[in-house]
């Protein structure tokens, strides 16, 4: 767990929380295009495929660090905190798989 | 004037309860402290710590109409009534307003409290300039009286392996002494997941410290000197 521990996971909190600032809140609102068809040609293209996975990886990255702290704070039995966190990494992979999938898929048809 | 004072004896075999005292006053009773004194003429069974009577020896921390702080502290004037007392929260209780503080002095002694220099002693003493001791100034006053880890929620849930405001705290005071060498081996110690980082930035501690100190300051100044450290 050396990988997500003290201080690394207190710096991921901190930078994905800035980008998470940057991209979706100020950026984002004044950048997006309306249709669905203008969107996915946002999506498909150079700057905002990687804009939307850089967005997608820094909430995966918080949510796993604020959602873990949670579970370490208020879940002790260790197989019943084992298993939250192991549902929680399942399921914010799984979000960040699709949303690279969806990114690869809209850049090829552009 | 009326005081709740949290009760329990666990020789009794009886549940902890809440019992009501009336007690006035009188000249010369400045403190919550002074109160208590009378009070236990009254009732010799209730049981509290209390030694220096004047915020130095932190004995007589205490939760006051549910907040913590230390009754020699607290002004009798403006305390709302009835005053509700109960022991430190989070703290097992021994008897009363007496709680355990074992468990909150291993982690002080966890975080070694003393100047560690390997250099050879010099003849004299070890000298800092006047901005090197101002350095320690907010952080050496802490009297280990328990208020902040026992108002700190991050405390509450994991007490055994969270070092608490109080302890870290007393680490930034050495991290921060120029004639402490042992820098490097307290961020090592402290850079783990419960150590330090349980510490959720709720600055109750900061709140609630009747020394008027910044545990979420000196907590704020280690993680940064990990930072440094590593970058």
């Amino acid at each position: 767990m050396r990988l997500f521990d003290g201080q690394r996971a207190w710096v991921v909190q901190r930078i994905s929380a800035l980008l998470l600032l940057v991209l979706a809140v100020l950026a984002l609102p004044f950048a997006s295009p309306l249709d669905f068809s203008a969107w996915r040609a946002f999506a498909g293209g150079v700057l905002g495929g990687p804009l939307i996975a850089l967005l997608f990886g820094a909430l995966c990255a918080h949510a796993w660090v604020g959602l873990r702290d949670i579970v370490l704070d208020y879940i002790q039995p260790r197989g019943l905190r084992l298993a939250v966190l192991s549902l929680i990494a399942v399921v914010l992979l799984g979000v960040l798989v699709r949303v690279l999938l969806s990114l690869a898929a809209a850049a090829l048809s552009t | 004037m009326r005081l709740d004072i949290y009760r329990f004896d666990p020789e009794s075999g009886a549940p902890p309860r809440m019992q009501a005292y009336e007690v006035q006053p009188e000249a010369g009773d400045k403190k919550l402290l002074d109160l208590l004194m009378r009070l236990r003429v009254q009732d010799d069974s209730l049981s509290f710590r209390r030694s220096c009577r004047e915020g130095v020896c932190g004995s007589d921390a205490m939760n006051i109409n549910g907040r913590n702080g230390l009754a020699c502290l607290t002004a009798l004037d403006g305390l709302k009534e009835p005053v509700v007392l109960r022991p430190l929260p989070g703290f097992p209780v021994i008897r009363d307003l007496i709680v355990d503080m074992t468990q909150f002095f291993a982690h002080y002694h966890s975080i070694r409290p003393w100047l560690i220099n390997d250099e050879p002693l010099p003849e004299r003493e070890r000298l800092q300039t006047p901005a090197e001791r101002e350095r320690l100034d907010g952080l050496y006053e802490c009297i280990l009286c328990a208020c902040c880890s026992a108002f700190c929620p991050s405390y509450w849930w994991n007490p055994d392996k969270f070092i608490g405001p109080s302890g870290l705290l007393q680490a930034y005071r050495f991290i921060a002494d120029s004639r402490d060498t042992a820098t490097a081996e307290r961020l090592d110690f402290l850079d783990d997941v419960y150590r330090l980082y349980r510490c959720r930035t709720i600055m109750n501690c900061t709140e609630v410290c009747p020394k008027g100190l910044s545990p979420s300051h000196a907590i704020e100044r280690i993680r940064l000197a990990l930072l440094r450290r590593s970058s």
